[in-house]
């Protein structure tokens, strides 16, 4: 499965992302999304499983299941979006508590076995070099976190610009 | 001075961005000091922009999480950048993001980011500080500052208070707890396993796949 976590509107995401696509699942934001509150539940009470029940509960679960993760965001300082975040901060339970050592920095383990392949596209009408250069590390040091692979960090003015980079 | 502490945990009590900025703050005691919390991705209801402002320094608090900025600071970034490009400020901007890992230097991408964002904003950044061992400060009220295995990080806090007093832009620090990472390492497996089996569950559990 190919995960996309987006922050476009629902005309802009229509217009961009792969529609009908049956591989593809899609995280936008409905406006409902609340963010983590650092309870680390999601290792120690329901583990696997985000304490919080709305419709962003289940990232851990969606992450073990898919070849590619695909971030679409509004470049903010170099970071992502406020809404891209929040998935990806939910999304902890992917990861077990325990730690490991990769690259000779702590890390946390494997939960699960799947290898994901990690895109950015960042879009931003003045993104300065010097985020962009924080991006490119940021996404790097993801890949690093999730033990995935890092591909391309894309930018570009508008989110427009990442049309049929999807097909 | 007229100082600012941020406390960007979203956790309400005992959270370890608390807890350091306590230990600046007992640091700070001639400073005129005004705390805001941002538990939440909407800014304080009490927080007076204009007031805010009008500081001398800001000190940002806040854990790691996943690389950079929890979601609900970077929301409350957003909100302070509309304000401060209209009410341009000379305000100095430090930060100090603790991580649940070892090394604090895994906090740079954060600090990268907060620097980035006061560019944006135009205002001057002082200086970073990267905790690792972050999740166990928590655990250590009991052992006074600056002993065993605090010692580091008031070493750190006590650097940023001297800069903070100078107002001029200084390295970024980065410190690890005052013991073997192995320690850390299975000290922290330790807790797990008790969190867990405290909720019920079993070590195993631990493991769930779904």
């Amino acid at each position: 499965m190919r995960l996309i976590v987006h922050d476009l509107t629902e005309e802009q995401a229509k217009q961009i992302l792969p529609q009908d696509d049956i591989d593809t699942r899609m995280i936008g934001d409905n406006g409902t999304i609340h963010p983590c509150i650092g309870c680390f539940g999601c290792w120690v009470k329901t583990p696997a499983q985000c304490v919080i029940r709305d419709n962003y509960g289940d990232m851990g679960e969606l992450l073990s299941k898919c070849d590619e993760l695909i971030f679409v965001s509004k470049c903010c300082y170099g970071g992502y979006s406020p809404f891209v975040k929040n998935v990806i901060d939910r999304g902890i339970s992917y990861s077990h508590p325990y730690f490991t050592i990769r690259n000779g920095e702590m890390h946390h383990r494997r939960r699960y076995e799947n290898h994901f392949r990690l895109n950015a596209f960042f879009y931003g009408t003045d993104i300065t070099e010097q985020e962009k250069k924080t991006a490119e590390n940021l996404v790097h040091a993801n890949a690093l976190n999730l033990d995935c692979q890092a591909e391309k960090v894309h930018f570009a003015p508008t989110a427009d610009s990442f049309r049929g980079e999807f097909e | 001075m007229k100082i600012a502490l941020m406390n960007g945990s979203p956790k309400i009590k005992d959270s370890a961005s608390g807890i350091l900025l306590d230990e600046l703050k007992s640091l700070r005691r001639d400073d005129c000091i005004t705390e805001y919390n941002f538990h939440t991705p909407i800014l304080p209801s009490e927080m007076n922009l204009e007031e805010f402002a009008q500081q001398d320094a800001a000190v940002f608090a806040f854990p790691l999480y996943v690389d950079g900025i929890p979601s609900h600071l970077v929301n409350c970034l957003c909100q302070l950048e509309k304000y401060l490009i209209m009410h341009p400020s000379n305000l100095i901007i430090y930060a100090v993001v603790n991580c649940g890992f070892f090394e604090g230097n895994q906090n740079r991408y954060a600090l990268e980011i907060m620097k980035n964002w006061c560019v944006r904003c135009g205002l001057k950044w002082g200086q970073g500080v990267g905790i690792g061992g972050g999740g166990m400060l928590p655990g250590l009220q009991g052992v006074p500052v600056g002993k065993g295995p605090r010692k580091n990080f008031a070493a750190a806090m006590n650097q940023l208070s001297e800069h903070i007093t100078v107002g001029k832009n200084a390295e970024d620090i980065y410190v690890s707890p005052n013991v073997p990472r192995f320690a850390y390492k299975m000290g922290a497996e330790v807790e797990w396993r008790q969190q867990i089996k405290a909720n019920g569950l079993s070590e195993k559990d631990l493991f769930r796949k779904l």
